[in-house]
């Protein structure tokens, strides 16, 4: 028996037992998510396609199944929507400068051994493809804080319908700043995680700090969590602007209409 | 922006104080990595002219084309005996740009000086790699004042405890090259302390981080028996550790002490979800029934279940991009492909994904019998 296949099917079992129909949904998207991170892949593979359109258009996708298919299509979730895809195309000017400039695409000196048996000169540009992985690592993340923002934002202008658009864009703001920690948090173990086996090879193959800074793919993984982190942090006021003024907007339609 | 006008902006001085503090380290440091050639043994040059050679059209044997570009450039020796003197280097490079890159005039080079050139006296030499500490220092800088100008302190505290966390983690590797403990003891240590740790310095000594410390540890249990029993039933099969990158070690307890520490931070975020929701409902309505506690806590969890595993999902299999690209250009069937680059991603995935459902029910459970207790004392 496959262990992938086991530990999908306990996910399965456990989300439908916790979770019940919303649990079938939830796991859904996570097949649905896969399939078009598959699809993007071989967009971005086909010639003369620019890998960071096609990057764009997956997280389109993506944050489309985690925003309207789990939940439902409404203007919380379109505000949260929304927010991500403007998060995310400020994120990419500064992520394709960043990658251009530090030169940390593509693949290390310490990855020759696995590598050496292709050929490398495939016509692709690897800044780009650089510049999507870390959009795609963080989108999840990112999606989860606009609506983490959105929801809440919401509740307050029902709970007290006369509060002013600053107001509302401050109170979105303390939110977004109560969950930043603990999504940073998140995606920082799951990255950490992995570079538990590249630490453990630079203390083996006794590179100094030096060494270490400047290898490429050293650079790479920190540079992804600094993006990572920057975009969490970029989606706050980007989600707390928009819907303090999508919110206070729609009153002002109401009370004059 | 019109809106944001009548915002009164009034900077308390500790704030200022604390700017001016992080802007003098960010221009001390910033400094520091432009101009620390001499603490390099390697020789360091600096591009300051470039001559683009000859291109040409290449196709490799499963017909994808690419252009390979010569320059040719001088650079100045920035450190070492040879320092102020000119140095001729060449570089190839190819539009993909996988494992060579274009060097501009102002580029930062390690270099290996072969010698002099044979009609001149001008030294020549080879690229090594690329100076990236500087590029290393300035996003590092960026994302600290990102976090800290939209987060204030919470955005401070979440760079440091990153800074922290890492900081144990080279430590926890130093002390097992040193002792040679089992990993995956130290990777259990780690997780307790990073738990323990990033909690308290999130949400602050009280019940409701207590309740979340608690929850954390039994869900990351309780989720890595379960890939382990996973992994001992099926023998492993499926997962293809000949894809782990940078192995001096037994493979798969490196692999379960990264799964330990990775699910980490998803397990912490869904227990102080729980732990918070459970007694904020309760300090609303201390009279609240348990059957109701229930239904409200399990009603949250459900809501949070599908995207922090989806968060989960992307962040592990967003690194294998470039490895798929390149076995796909180089005709590798699709499914081996899929297979040996995503096996263990998606192993990591899953099982995190089951560390945040199973912590759902735990977090809940433990919630509740803390605020028994509370319910009791008072």
């Amino acid at each position: 028996m496959n262990a992938i296949i086991l530990l999908a099917a306990i996910l399965f079992g456990l989300m439908v037992w916790v979770g019940g129909k919303k649990g079938v949904r939830s796991f859904i998207s996570l097949f649905f998510n896969f399939i078009v991170f598959l699809i993007a892949l071989m967009f971005i593979m086909a010639p003369s396609v620019n890998p960071i359109a096609v990057t764009l258009l997956a997280c389109t996708a993506i944050s489309s199944i985690n925003l309207f298919f789990i939940n439902r299509v409404n203007s919380k979730t379109i505000m949260a929507f929304a927010s991500t895809i403007i998060t995310i195309c400020l994120l990419l000017f500064l992520i394709d400068w960043i990658a251009n400039q530090s030169m940390i695409q593509g693949f290390g000196e310490e990855e020759i051994g696995e590598i050496s048996m292709f050929s490398l000169h495939i016509g692709i540009d690897f800044v780009q493809i650089a510049v999507s992985m870390i959009i795609i690592s963080t989108i999840g993340a990112i999606t989860d804080v606009a609506i983490a923002i959105s929801s809440p934002m919401r509740e307050l202008i029902i709970h007290d319908p006369d509060i002013s658009r600053e107001d509302l864009f401050r109170s979105g703001m303390t939110i977004g700043r109560d969950i930043l920690g603990s999504d940073t948090n998140t995606l920082f173990f799951a990255f950490i995680g992995g570079y538990m086996a590249l630490i453990l090879w630079f203390r083996d193959l006794n590179y100094s700090v030096g060494q270490m800074v400047n290898a490429k793919v050293f650079g790479g993984e920190m540079l992804t969590i600094f993006c990572a982190g920057i975009g969490i942090a970029l989606v706050i006021p980007v989600s707390a602007g928009i819907n303090a003024w999508y919110l206070t907007r729609r009153r002002e339609r109401k009370q004059t209409g | 922006m019109k809106w944001l006008s009548g915002t009164s902006i009034r900077i308390r001085r500790q704030t200022l104080i604390l700017y001016g503090v992080l802007i003098l380290l960010c221009a001390g440091s910033m400094v520091f990595v432009f101009n620390n050639h001499a603490f390099y043994d390697t020789p360091i040059a600096k591009v300051i002219r470039v001559e683009p050679g000859k291109s040409e059209e290449v196709t490799d044997t499963n017909g994808n084309s690419d252009r390979l570009f010569t320059q040719r450039m001088i650079a100045e020796l920035k450190n070492g005996p040879y320092k102020g003197e000119q140095i001729h280097l060449e570089n190839t490079y190819s539009l993909s740009k996988a494992f060579d890159q274009e060097h501009r005039a102002g580029d930062e080079l390690f270099v290996y000086i072969a010698g002099q050139a044979e009609d001149s006296h001008v030294l020549a030499g080879d690229i090594e790699d690329v100076k990236r500490d500087y590029y290393m220092m300035g996003a590092f800088w960026l994302f600290l004042f990102v976090l800290t100008v939209v987060g204030k302190k919470k955005g401070l505290f979440a760079v440091l405890s990153l800074a922290i966390n890492m900081a144990i983690l080279v430590l926890a590797v130093e002390l097992y090259v040193r002792t040679g403990v089992n990993l995956l003891l130290i990777a259990a240590g780690l997780a307790v302390l990073f738990t323990i740790l990033s909690l308290l310095f999130l949400n602050g000594f009280n019940e409701k981080t207590y309740a979340a410390i608690l929850s954390t540890l039994l869900g990351t249990a309780a989720s890595l028996s379960v890939t382990l029993l996973v992994i001992r039933l099926t023998d492993g099969n499926g997962l293809h550790y000949e894809e782990l990158q940078f192995l001096t070690r037994p493979y798969e307890t490196v692999f379960l002490a990264g799964l330990f520490i990775g699910s980490l931070g998803a397990v912490m975020d869904v227990a102080i979800t729980m732990s918070a929701s459970v007694f904020e409902l309760w300090e609303k309505n201390p009279r609240i029934s348990m059957d109701a506690l229930r239904t409200s806590g399990m009603d949250i969890g459900r809501d949070i279940m599908g995207t922090m595993t989806s968060i989960l999902f992307f962040a592990y299999i967003s690194g294998s991009i470039p490895m798929l690209i390149l076995y796909f250009k180089n005709a590798s069937p699709f499914g081996y492909t899929l297979s040996i680059n995503l096996s263990l991603e998606l192993a990591r995935a899953l099982s995190g994904g089951i560390g945040i459902v199973l912590t759902i029910p735990i977090g809940l459970y433990i919630s509740m019998f803390f605020v028994r207790k509370k319910r009791a004392e008072s």
